[in-house]
């Protein structure tokens, strides 16, 4: 939830080469495992396995659909907060904050790590979808 | 003259000349035309009945509420507070939900409560929305002192109006803290949350000119007048 | 298999109860369940459906405390959860009960207690469903999910916010005549969508959703005693018969669906239910369709077979769907309207497809000679979803 390297990665399984966002523990396409990057199991570091690779989701998506969220839950004292649901070249989709001023279905979005919380003093970045 | 009298005059405080809130109506969702407008000093005993059962209902602080909402009005009626008004909202009569303040000065208002006997309407938001019009709009005023004494008041007022806090300063409803409505933040606020029609047509206005007692009231199960 | 049948009722009044305990509220609707059935115990599971408890009351373990409170010792208890489809999945797992063997009279229960804290806070306890780290952290919330649905529908089908309203008057008109709704309080398409004052009266809450088109936060019960179908002779009343359930679950995040206008879940709910009742959608006499958002009505809809996708408006605008219509959807006045203590909503709608198939309900919003009733209920943002069909025996 709070990241601290401002970076939001998707995950490509390294038996097929699908790609995951958010990270999943084993691959939607062949079943691969993902293994924790912090040991959780004595010896988790099977005898051939490969670790995942990171991709940041960056570049330029397209805007599937959006709102202009007026009721926010309690943490949030902005009058209101505009979303996005988009889909990046790579076929990944996402969700996040939208920052343009008159949203369009289908327009050229690219996207940019920000501040979207502060939780206690705690930072939490988030992808944020802007004009090109 | 006798002597009670003047000591009496000597008591109330001087009284500003206001401009009078024009009337207007909001169609609600139910399809119901809610009447907006300024009380009259002879009708505060009518609505110091219409507070009076909701003295004591804890719940969603109606007690605080309506026992302040009580004494202003009763010290409105009996001449013990400065420049206050009241309005009213009526659906063919019958009160549906009440507002006041009053003018610290030309330029600052003061907002003290706002109620709602009828509920699942947003009657109060409607009133609240009047209220902040008459002090910004008709009354030209710079700024509002606002403060919140229910968690539903500051959704409503503080998120909604985005209001800025002032906790430096002293509202008169206490030690509850202030925020202030701006003309900006007003006028930025008005097209979403600001509605109504005027002139209210003949017919429908005179709907309003003899209030009526909610016979029955939501905050308060079973109870009839 | 062995089978199954609803032979008692009870439901509390949705709204504001907050003055009462959580677990009081839900022994309410279970006595008037129990004294439908013509019973004072003899239950051996009860399975209770709650979505929060153990945040909205701060009270776990609701279950035992409901078989104390009811005095049903040392009967079986178990909690269901399945977020607003909590009720529906405890009613399944009773069913199982009986099926199974290891039970012959099961009560099912369920409530939620929404309103001791703000809407606010609701809201933020709601969207803790969606996914911890790539959806709720933004503020994203049901509603936000909801409307960025319906925009796309919107631009795929052309539905109007207009439109979406029609549903709304139509929900209202239901729960006016429904003693347990919590808004019983019509509203017309003057009021909430035509008037030069409806911009503000019917404000968004997530554009291009409005106030009006969306559940409001309740508190409150429903309760059923269901039986196996050989030895339902001994309760008051004749059951109803369980005629096929069916559930199925679709991607935690909205973004991983291939089509976000694709409810899955719903579709192969409402499947495995048909199956199982050896009947199709054209069978179904009327349905409670969980409209958290008037759009799920609409979608719903089409996703169990009752209208091709993106027709559905047509059949509301032409009255089908009203009470007596060809096909009435959500004449207890549907989440919309009755009310949506989330845990509860799924045993309200059986409570509701009882009452109807019963010939019970209320005058106005009886549907004419019902043969058999669907409800669809529908957790997370249609990410689990239980479909449950009843028939007349
Ligand atoms: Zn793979």
């Amino acid at each position: 939830m709070y990241k601290i390297d401002k970076n939001v990665y998707a995950y490509r399984c390294p038996k097929c080469g699908q790609l995951h966002y958010p990270a999943p523990m084993r691959c939607k396409k062949c079943g691969y495992r993902r293994y924790p990057e912090q040991e959780i199991e004595p010896n988790f570091q099977k005898e051939g396995y490969k670790p995942w690779e990171k991709t940041p989701l960056k570049g330029s998506c397209k805007l599937l659909t959006y709102t202009r969220l007026w009721n926010l839950p309690i943490g949030f004292d902005q009058r209101y907060l505009d979303f996005g649901l988009v889909e990046f070249e790579n076929g990944i989709r996402a969700s996040g904050r939208l920052l343009v001023d008159k949203p369009k279905i289908g327009m050229k979005l690219n996207v940019r790590v920000e501040k979207i919380k502060e939780f206690y003093g705690k930072v939490c970045y988030g992808l944020q979808f802007v004009k090109p | 003259m006798n002597i009670a009298y003047e000591l009496e005059m000597k008591l109330r405080p001087p009284q500003k000349e206001m401009l009078p809130y024009p009337p207007k109506f909001i169609t609600l969702a139910s399809g119901e035309k809610m009447v907006i407008r300024q009380v009259k000093r002879e009708e505060i005993p009518l609505l110091l009945e219409v507070i009076e059962p909701l003295i004591k209902i804890e719940k969603d602080f109606y007690d605080i509420v309506a026992a302040r909402f009580y004494a202003e009005l009763l010290g409105f009626f009996r001449y013990r507070v400065r420049d206050e008004y009241c309005l009213v909202g009526t659906i063919d009569g019958v009160v549906t939900s009440i507002c006041n303040g009053r003018l610290v000065n030309d330029d600052l208002g003061m907002s003290y409560h706002t109620m709602t006997i009828k509920r699942g309407l947003r009657c109060g938001a409607q009133m609240f929305a009047a209220k902040m019009e008459y002090h910004i709009e008709i009354l030209n005023q710079k700024e509002v002192f606002i403060v919140a004494e229910s968690p539903i008041g500051f959704r409503r007022w503080m998120i909604e109006y985005q209001l800025v806090p002032r906790f430096h300063v002293q509202h008169e409803l206490g030690g509850v803290p202030t925020y202030i409505l701006t003309r900006d933040l007003y006028f930025a606020a008005k097209e979403r949350l600001v509605t109504g029609t005027r002139p209210v047509p003949k017919g429908l206005l005179e709907t309003s000119d003899t209030l009526i007692l909610p016979e029955e009231y939501p905050q308060i199960p079973g109870w009839r007048r | 298999m062995r089978k199954v049948g609803v032979v008692g009722i009870g439901h509390t009044k949705f709204g504001n109860l907050s003055d009462y305990e959580l677990v009081d509220i839900m022994a309410y609707a279970s006595l008037n369940a129990m004294e439908d059935a013509g019973i004072d115990g003899g239950i051996d599971q009860v399975m209770v459906g709650n979505m929060g408890a153990g945040m909205l009351n701060h009270q776990t373990g609701i279950e035992s405390a409901l078989v104390s409170t009811l005095n049903l010792e040392p009967a079986m208890a178990e909690l269901v959860s399945n977020g607003p489809a909590s009720g529906s999945s405890a009613f399944k797992m009773g069913y199982m009960a009986i099926v199974s063997g290891m039970a012959d009279v099961v009560l099912v229960t369920a409530g939620e207690q929404m309103r001791r804290i703000t809407g606010w806070e609701a809201t933020d306890f709601v969207a803790t469903l969606s996914h911890p780290e790539v959806e709720y952290p933004y503020g994203l919330t049901l509603p936000a999910f909801a409307a960025m649905f319906t925009r796309a529908y919107m631009a795929k089908y052309g539905l109007t916010e207009r439109q979406l309203s029609l549903i709304s008057v139509k929900d209202h008109l239901n729960a006016e005549k429904n003693p347990f709704a919590h808004v019983q309080l019509p509203v017309t398409m003057e009021g909430i969508a035509d008037s030069s004052h409806a911009s503000v009266v019917n404000s968004y809450v997530s554009e291009p959703l409005r106030l009006y088109h969306m559940c409001p936060v309740s508190d409150g019960a429903a309760s059923v005693v269901m039986c196996a179908m050989d030895g339902a002779a001994r309760f008051k009343k004749k059951p109803v018969r369980i005629a096929g359930i069916g559930s199925a679950t679709d991607t935690h995040c909205v973004h991983n669906r291939k089509d976000p206008l694709d409810l899955k879940a719903v579709r192969l709910a409402a499947e495995t239910a048909y199956k199982m009742a050896g009947i199709g959608p054209k069978d179904i006499s009327f349905a409670e369709l969980h409209d958290a958002f008037v759009i799920l009505e609409l979608c719903l809809a089409e996703e169990v077979g009752f209208f091709k996708k993106g027709k559905a408006i047509e059949a509301i605008e032409k009255g089908e769907t009203e009470v007596s219509g060809r096909l009435p959807i959500n004449p207890s006045g549907g989440l919309k309207a009755k009310g949506h203590p989330v845990g509860a909503t799924g045993i309200s709608q059986i409570y509701e497809l009882v009452k109807q198939l019963r010939g019970e309900a209320e005058k106005g919003r009886q549907v004419k000679n019902p043969k058999y009733g669907l409800a669809v209920n529908f957790g997370g943002f249609g990410n689990n979803v239980v479909a449950t069909i009843l028939a007349k025996e």
